[in-house]
């Protein structure tokens, strides 16, 4: 009857996922994006290729850019010139050397090699920017020895002297010494470097000292007015060992000396370069002129780019608090899956070297070229395109012009972004219609399902021929509503043809019966004599039993009539069964019955009168087929939420495949009785009544003697709950 | 003096059989075939007592439209139906007409005589006149008990002062039950009361639902007749 159905999705559960299609449109946009980002950054490496050939155009055959300020760098540079390099970005005294950018890989080192097989290593670096020079050393030394708190000497702990001569001037005498990690004191001090000159440390020159698991590291920073431009200088880093003596150990001079002592020349950058190049400085490019000994020329511009995204204050008014919520949700989900650009950048290290190396080598090799490498921290690309400076045939340089492709990133990001953020509010858009539109339709359908199922009550009779919903709705609900109930008009005539069937047939046969009932009558009042003769009896008797036929053939469709007018009450079947069986034996005196229960009381939902009649029938039933001298035994028990009524009876048993067709109408198991018509309509009776009351009816044989035993199952009221649960099976 | 009975049958054979036996009564008859003929012979001359189909000829419900037709010019004609229609439905719509029984055939031709006999008792004591006893009525008393008021004279019984519109069948059980309250009548009593020729439990169970309605539209917690399974049903005394 009723197909096991597969418990599927809900239709709005369907449309949801349909909708959710809508998410291949961020996904198409970003691999969009993600293209359009290639095809920039080859724009920008076309741009910066520009920028680097014009910026080498303007120093074509202008070989005196390079030489007028350092007319050495032609020849043999002297050893007692201080190189100082030109510094990407402003340093930080804070004992971290990643702020000197690419330059800390020009940091000259010294070997000095002390006694005992030690070796103290010196790395050390001077370079500019803006109006300071800067200066680091990392060093190597066993015995870190901080000045004491104790000693107004300067020269007993490890320290650093500075001696600064400018033409026609004393020179000055600068001891950087500290008494833990941290800023530095610095001391203006007499010949000797023994003691301070003034109690006063110098505040124009700054250091920071930060001890390492090596030695230590000092960054300092000078003004440049101390250091005019043919002023010379002497740096001197001074080892103290023993913490007890404190005495001098070693002195190691980090600024190359000449053999007439003369200090060292600070050489500095060609301010016509500069001046040239300083049109160009921007914030998001670094300009790099390098000569052919790939010396660092000048350096313009910055590698940072605009900050991005400063956070929005939280706004007062709901609405745009919606909107605030909604782009910081959106930003969050930005963040996970697009790369980020970055306002600082730190490009430094030894990986991104060796690229830089081979773009300036082939631009020195008179070629133009771009490339594209990684910045320190993986975060972003650098771009980069190198240009050589001609002078005639010669390379005279080339110009390394440097951009991070975050502008790119932050372009891709907005772009991602605006589709990312229309696509959601299209989605949410289409989402809730679609959800508004599947709770409709789904409520339409159910609405329509619930008249549908109440059509037609538990007992399958139809209570209503005409559905109220959705009968005028226009689409195709609408249609299976009017569908529905056409069908239900058409299945209700015909259920009303085959209810009327039986009535027709008896109203047809009981004119003629009629017929032939009053022309008896009138046989015997017209000759008294034939009311005795035993053929008038007879007749008669032939008579009782064509109506008793017709009783019956109207019975079952009469019945259907009779327990629609009927209201169920609430009743003991215990009690009604205990009184039938009294009452039952009380009229059959020659029958004998037994009656036996389990349980005190049963109470059921239902009519009396035609529970009754379905025992009339089984007793009946089981008196016709009842051995002589056998009891008819009626039982009551318990099934969990039924009621069970059984009637035995010991005699033949019912033929194989019976046991089902029992209760069809007009099938009999023939009769004992002659006389007694059997049209086999009393079990379908009684089937016609228990399933009105929400039963079954079954009939087995006994197992252990002869004999038929018919069980009626009825639901106790309280336990019984739509939808009819289907009594269990024998 | 001798009364006229009209019988409105389309079946020739059963409107004969139906003729012959109430002359044989003692009646005069007058048979119609169809409803506009009864109708017009009627309007002529009205009989004392009229037995209808319902199905005449081609008219489903003729039986009911003459009967309609008959109570405009004729209010106080005594009608029964005699017919093979056996639904409630009908059965509700006969009584609806003011008819004084409701009879299914096929119809012993006795128990017709002993009916006829009966309602002309009524007409006769309605109009107040001297009547003649009939052995099937057990007495003539008017019988009381409690709310339930019974006068065999006019056949008219009332619950709590109601009168209650009933058939003859209707009257003749309520009365057997309730002359001997508390005591079980059987199926067989029951048949017997109903005077129809053959009678199955099932026809005595629907009597009895029909009577309780009748009851119950008067008084909703009716509960008198009980029914006693498997026997037959009986008429609960009072409480007292």
């Amino acid at each position: 009857m009723s197909k096991s159905v597969r418990k599927g999705l809900s239709i709005r559960a369907k449309l949801t996922l349909v909708a959710l299609l809508l998410l291949l449109i961020p996904l198409m946009s970003y691999i969009y994006v993600r293209d359009m980002k290639l095809f920039l950054i080859k724009g920008q490496e076309n741009a910066l290729s520009l920028t680097a050939r014009a910026v080498s155009t303007v120093l074509h055959d202008r070989p005196e850019l390079f030489d007028k300020e350092n007319d050495r760098s032609q020849t043999e540079p002297e050893d007692s010139d201080i190189y100082v390099v030109p510094l990407a970005s402003y340093i930080r005294l804070d004992g971290k050397i990643d702020d000197w950018g690419d330059q800390i890989s020009q940091a000259s080192s010294i070997t000095e090699s002390q006694g005992d097989d030690k070796k103290s290593q010196i790395k050390h670096l001077l370079g500019y920017r803006g109006s300071f020079l800067y200066a680091m050393f990392d060093v190597t030394d066993e015995n870190l020895v901080f000045r004491g708190k104790e000693f107004l000497r300067t020269d007993n702990a490890d320290h650093i002297r500075m001696t600064i001569q400018n033409a026609n001037q004393p020179a000055k005498r600068y001891v950087f010494t500290a008494r833990e990690s941290g800023p530095m004191s610095i001391y203006l001090v007499d010949r000797e470097w023994a003691y301070p000159i003034t109690g006063k440390p110098n505040t124009e020159i700054r250091a920071h000292i930060t001890a390492t698991d090596t030695g230590y590291l000092v960054e300092m920073r000078i003004p440049r007015f101390l250091v005019p431009a043919n002023a010379r200088i002497q740096m001197q880093l001074v080892d103290v060992d023993d913490s007890e003596e404190r005495a001098i150990k070693s002195l190691v001079s980090t600024t190359a000396t000449s053999d007439n002592d003369d200090f060292g020349r600070i050489l500095l950058q060609t301010p016509e370069i500069d001046k040239i190049l300083k049109a160009l400085n921007r914030s998001d490019t670094r300009i790099w002129v390098l000569d052919a000994n790939k010396r660092v020329r000048t350096v313009v511009g910055n590698l940072s780019s605009k900050p991005l995204g400063t956070p929005i204050a939280k706004p007062e008014k709901p609405l745009e608090q919606i909107r605030y919520y909604y782009d910081r949700g959106l930003r969050y989900i930005f963040n996970l899956i697009l790369e980020q650009p970055h306002q600082q950048l730190s490009d430094l290290g030894n990986d991104t070297e060796t690229r830089s190396d081979q773009v300036l080598e082939s631009a020195l090799q008179g070629q133009s070229v771009t490339d594209r490498r990684p910045s320190l921290d993986k975060q972003t690309v650098i771009i980069m395109a190198a240009n050589p400076i001609w002078s005639g045939d010669s390379v005279l340089g080339s110009v390394v012009v440097e951009q991070s492709s975050d502008e790119v990133l932050s372009q891709q990001r907005r772009a991602l972004e605006n589709v990312i953020s229309v696509t959601l509010l299209v989605l949410i858009v289409v989402l809730s219609s679609i959800l508004f539109f599947a709770s409709r339709l789904t409520i339409r359908i159910r609405r329509l399902r619930d008249a549908a199922d109440n059509a037609i009550d538990r007992h399958g009779r139809i209570k209503q021929q005409q559905l109220e919903a959705e009968a005028r709705a226009g689409d195709e609900i609408g249609d299976l509503s009017r569908g529905v109930t056409d069908m239900l008009s058409r299945l209700s005539q015909y259920t009303h043809y085959l209810k009327g069937l039986p009535d027709t047939l008896s109203h047809e046969v009981s004119n003629p019966l009629n017929v032939v009932n009053s022309s008896l009558h009138n046989l015997s009042t017209e000759y008294p004599d034939a009311r005795h003769s035993k053929y008038f009896q007879r007749a008669q008797n032939g008579l009782n039993r064509i109506r008793s036929i017709l009783t019956n053939l109207t019975e079952a469709a009469n019945l259907e009539q009779a327990m629609e007018a009927e209201t169920f009450t609430l009743f003991d079947l215990v009690k009604l069964v205990r009184n039938y069986v009294e009452g039952y034996q009380s009229s059959n005196p020659n029958k004998s019955f037994e009656f036996k229960t389990l349980t005190k009381s049963l109470i059921i939902d239902g009519t009396p009168d035609h529970i009754a009649q379905m025992l009339d029938k089984l007793v009946d039933n089981a008196m016709d087929f009842a051995l002589p001298e056998t009891d008819i035994s009626i039982r009551i028990r318990r099934d969990d939420e039924y009621a069970l009524v059984d009637v035995i009876n010991e005699g033949s048993e019912l033929p194989e495949g019976m046991q089902e067709r029992i209760f069809e109408p007009m099938v009999s198991l023939g009769r004992k009785d002659a006389q007694k018509s059997k049209l086999g309509m009393g079990l379908y009776v009684v089937k016609l009544i228990a399933n009105y009351h929400g039963g079954r009816v079954s009939a087995r044989n006994l197992r252990t003697r002869k004999g038929v035993i018919f069980t009626v199952w009825l639901p106790i009221a309280g336990g019984f709950q739509e939808p009819m649960k289907v009594p269990p099976k024998l | 003096m001798i009364k006229t009975v009209a019988i409105v049958e389309d079946d020739i054979d059963q409107r004969e059989n139906y003729a012959d036996a109430l002359v044989q009564h003692g009646y005069n008859v007058v048979t119609y075939a169809n409803r506009r003929t009864a109708f017009a012979g009627m309007q002529a001359q009205m009989p004392d007592l009229a037995i209808l189909d319902i199905m005449l000829e081609d008219e489903m419900d003729g039986g009911f439209d003459l009967c309609r037709d008959l109570r405009n010019i004729a209010p106080r004609l005594p009608i029964i139906f005699l017919t093979t229609r056996d639904s409630d439905i009908d059965r509700v719509s006969g009584l609806r007409l003011d008819a004084w029984d409701y009879l299914t055939k096929p119809l012993n031709m006795q128990f017709l005589a002993v009916r006829i006999n009966s309602l002309f008792r009524i007409v006769d004591s309605l109009n107040n006149k001297p009547t003649e006893t009939s052995e099937e009525i057990e007495s003539d008393d008017v019988l009381r008990r409690g709310s339930l008021f019974i006068d065999p004279n006019s056949m008219i019984i009332s619950w709590k002062e109601e009168p209650l519109s009933l058939t003859l069948t209707e009257f003749w059980l309520i009365e057997a039950m309730a002359r001997r309250p508390n005591q079980v009548k059987s199926y067989d009593n029951l048949m017997q009361i109903t005077r129809q020729s053959y009678v199955e439990r099932n026809t005595i169970n629907g009597y009895i639902r029909r009577i309780r309605n009748k009851f119950k539209e008067i008084d909703n917690q009716f509960d008198r007749i009980e029914t006693v399974f498997g026997v037959g049903y009986k008429w609960k005394s009072n409480r007292t």
